[in-house]
């Protein structure tokens, strides 16, 4: 500050940051090239109910963060939450992540901006309050052409009233494209089918519906070759999708799991048994 | 400018994509065999160690899960121990010029003094040759090759794919795992495994 033309800049960029805050109370932490806060779907916690959070990541361009199989490199982010008496957090709920990379490394996982939610259930004995503090100890890997490990704590306080929880409306846009962008369960009249073909699995899909793209993104890593490509060949019943096996395969395996993407925000989880023989 | 964008980038996938399914190595096929020049200014030739296990280890200095098992003195450990019993073991650095962990033979000398690595040699890919042609994709990845020259071992270096020098005690080592169990004429248990890291920094690649 000892210039004093700094000054005025420097408040205009407190305001701007203030205007660019997070929708809900919690300040973002910073991580390698981007921050982190968490947000609240609903104004308070009610207890005996569930409620959702979002661990909002916004990174610097080019930067991305690693869905929970990360494919060829890389490492998803884990929470370790510090949570009161009362409350417990479910698992990391995954968007269906894209594919990074372009050669033969190929990731999984985010660019740019991600919204990962939370689940949290509330015990029906929790005791209602002004505030409670919700906190978690972040690690995350951020990487472009390079890595950089980051830990962040992360924290927000909410109140625990007895009312019926109401959403925040300053947050409901980004709840609902973070739910968008959740893979779906797969419709019970559609049909998959996995045989094992040598050097590759062949995905076999009988929709209602016609496809142009189908991409797969295994869940369990070292199943299927991360960087070759997927031969899709569309049909009037679905499709079929060969996958490579990946070298790190040396075992039969029983199921294929994974979320198939047919475009931006239409992707299913599937777990289908893998069989031996061809299906026409 | 755009133009010789488009031609460079065409030619990088050209010449740095289209071979490598055809001939990226696996667990229980012969090594392809290298020629490599190492920061010692010696060549290593690999069929010349036939009758040894070799153990080949993808290094970038300045990749957070090299540096793991550098600063805990893990990788040095393992290779002080090997060597000991008749192993050979080549540091292999595949990063292109310009990207991370790219490094002159003088650089690596000195590293490797600093940080008391004790390889057999430390082997210069800036080309990728080797790197492309066991298909490695992280740092550190660890292959194992047998005396007849087969690899036995392709994959992460333990099984605890963290960052965090922490993790180190207590992981089960596939290297130690892998060259245990040949040496004492067994199976090996975990033949092959997804290889943890970061991305191996080739010529051409994106990150």
């Amino acid at each position: 500050m000892k210039n004093p033309l700094e000054a005025p800049r420097f408040f205009s960029l407190f305001v701007l940051a203030l205007l660019l805050a997070p929708a809900i109370g919690a300040s973002a932490a910073s991580i390698p090239h981007g921050t982190v806060d968490i947000v609240a779907e609903n104004q308070w916690i009610t207890p005996g109910r569930q409620a959702y959070f979002g661990l909002n990541f916004r990174l610097d361009k080019g930067w991305h963060i690693y869905w929970l199989n990360p494919g060829d490199s890389g490492q998803p982010p884990r929470v370790e939450w510090h949570l009161p008496t009362g409350l417990s957090a479910g698992e990391i709920e995954w968007p269906a992540p894209q594919r990074l990379g372009n050669s033969t490394i190929v990731d999984f996982g985010y660019d740019d901006a991600v919204m990962l939610l939370v689940s949290m259930r509330a015990s029906s004995t929790v005791a209602t309050t002004e505030a409670v503090q919700l906190a978690g100890e972040l690690k995350v890997l951020v990487c472009r052409e390079i890595c950089i490990p980051g830990k962040a704590q992360v924290s927000m306080a909410l109140a625990i009233k007895s009312a019926p929880p109401e959403v925040d409306a300053r947050s409901s846009e980004l709840f609902a494209a973070a739910r968008k962008s959740l893979p779906q369960k797969a419709p019970r009249d559609w049909e998959f089918k996995v045989s094992d073909q040598k050097d590759s699995f062949v995905l076999t899909a009988r929709l209602d519906r016609q496809t142009t793209r189908a991409i797969f993104f295994p869940l369990e890593e070292s199943q299927v070759d991360n960087s070759a490509p997927q031969k899709f060949t569309p049909d009037a019943r679905g499709f079929q999708l060969t996958l490579r096996k990946s070298d790190q395969l040396l075992k039969p395996i029983t199921r294929l799991k994974g979320v198939l993407e047919f475009s931006a925000n239409q992707a299913y989880v599937i777990d289908v048994a893998i069989s031996d023989d061809h299906i026409t | 400018m755009k133009r010789f964008i488009f031609f460079s980038t065409l030619f990088a996938l050209l010449v740095f994509a289209a071979p490598q399914f055809i001939f990226a190595a696996k667990v229980g096929q012969p090594a392809p065999d290298f020629t490599g020049t190492a920061s010692n200014n010696q060549s290593y030739h690999l069929a010349d160690y036939r009758g040894k296990f070799v153990v080949l280890e993808w290094h970038n200095n300045g990749c957070p899960y090299t540096r793991k098992h550098y600063n805990s003195g893990n990788m040095q450990k393992l290779q002080k121990q090997w060597t000991a019993q008749g192993v050979v073991w080549f540091t292999i650095i595949s990063s292109a010029p310009g990207k991370q962990g790219y490094i002159d033979a003088n650089g690596e000398n000195s590293y490797m003094a600093k940080m008391r690595a004790a390889p057999t040699a430390a082997l210069l890919d800036p080309a990728g040759a080797i790197g492309h042609s066991f298909d490695a994709k992280t740092t550190p990845e660890m292959i194992v090759i047998n005396p007849q020259g087969v690899i036995i071992y392709d994959g992460a270096i333990d099984n605890r794919p963290t960052d965090d020098v922490k993790d180190i005690a207590g992981a089960t080592n596939y290297v130690n795992l892998a060259l245990g169990q040949a040496l004492a004429g067994k199976p090996i248990e975990t033949a092959a495994t997804r290889p943890y890291g970061c991305s191996v920094k080739y010529k051409g690649s994106w990150f």
